[in-house]
């Protein structure tokens, strides 16, 4: 029987696609991913709308992440959902919870005695993370949802662009490299004297 | 100028990895299964010492209804991301569990939501939820269907096995907790 040319156009454009789509997807995957966010938890350094960031996969799983980088992470309490988030702690280290639900400025003496298990002290287990938005008034991260299992960190975010500003508003679509904000008061304190 | 035909079908052939490796992380894959803490459900070391190799679905297991209590599943250990464990489903999002306790520090836990509690049918060689908690839905990899190797043991049913951790159900014999 004779296979029309039609239908093996056909076959070999969905192949082809297919493919295609595939490569295009495990590079999504394990490379480089360009992505939007949206949320106040992040700003300054995001905006809440039109910002896009470029995010590297190398970095998946936690791998060669330290504290003060920002990262893409599957959110705990919802696997549809992904997280843009600061790590501010690494394995081993002391975290205070959240010292401003139990502050005097802002709460009530009964909310403050109700906060109260916020103003603990927890060491982050080996494989976890701490992380928080950098808008912390507005972020839901590790101070609801505890420490983040490295597991679901999908990759570190290098650099953004701002959509709404057009092509040269400031560089092109205001294109910005993110950088690790983290410095070390001790090593700073050391340096100076 | 043209490319010899055996370059060619070498790069054709090529083409076709990345739908082969989108195949085993996304749909279906075999794993094998080392160490005790799923004997006797995996490894029971009886007839044949050799490790068994087992089917994993890879869609369908984000959804708090798309896995059930008994189901054996894959997971990236929270403790170490680069390590997969194996463990059973015991307990889903809003179960009151009683852990094993010690070495799990309270001896009545909630599962959080979108969370699971994981055992291992071993329970003395097995680290699991009773070590580390509840795991996050995001951290599982797969479902295991059924054993493919060793042949003798090919379609065992994994179904059966594990404990009810469930607080107020704990009491009751069951066969599995599959059945309930």
């Amino acid at each position: 029987m004779k296979v029309p040319e039609s239908l093996k156009f056909l076959v070999s454009t969905v192949s082809w696609t297919l493919r295609a789509g595939c490569v295009a997807h495990l590079v999504h995957e394990y490379v480089y991913e360009f992505t939007e966010t949206r949320g106040e938890s992040m700003l300054p350094t995001l905006q809440s709308h039109h910002d896009y960031v470029h995010a590297l996969k190398k970095y998946r799983l936690g791998r060669n992440l330290d504290i003060g980088d920002c990262i893409v992470a599957i959110k705990p309490s919802d696997p549809d959902h992904r997280v843009c988030k600061r790590i501010t702690g690494m394995p081993g280290d002391a975290i205070l919870i959240d010292p401003s639900s139990s502050s005097e400025l802002t709460n009530t003496p009964a909310e403050i005695l109700q906060h109260d298990g916020f103003n603990k002290y927890i060491v982050i287990p080996e494989g976890h993370v701490w992380c928080t938005g950098d808008n912390l008034c507005h972020s839901l991260d590790s101070r609801s949802y505890s420490v983040l299992p490295m597991g679901l960190i999908t990759g570190k975010i290098v650099a953004a662009n701002s959509m709404d500003k057009g092509i040269f508003g400031g560089g092109l679509w205001n294109f910005r490299w993110i950088q690790n904000t983290f410095f070390d008061e001790k090593e700073e304190a050391e340096s100076i004297s | 100028m043209s490319i010899p035909s055996g370059i060619k079908t070498t790069l054709l052939t090529l083409t076709w990895f990345p739908v082969l490796y989108s195949f085993s992380s996304h749909v279906f894959s075999p794993y094998q299964i080392s160490g005790f803490s799923m004997t006797p459900t995996f490894n029971p070391g009886t007839e044949t010492t050799t490790k068994d190799i087992v089917l994993v679905r890879k869609y369908n297991l984000k959804k708090p209804e798309s896995l059930k209590r008994g189901d054996v599943i894959l997971f990236r250990s929270p403790s170490d991301p680069e390590k997969v464990l194996t463990k059973r489903v015991v307990g889903l999002q809003g179960d009151t569990v009683k852990p094993k306790h010690p070495p799990y520090p309270k001896d009545e836990t909630r599962v959080p939501r979108n969370h699971l509690w994981v055992e291992g049918d071993n329970s003395f060689h097995s680290v699991d939820s009773n070590n580390f908690g509840s795991i996050s839905q995001g951290l599982v990899v797969g479902k295991v269907v059924t054993v493919i190797w060793p042949l003798s043991r090919f379609g065992t049913d994994v179904s059966k096995g594990g404990r009810d951790a469930r607080k107020g159900y704990g009491d009751i014999p069951v066969k599995s907790i599959g059945d309930i």
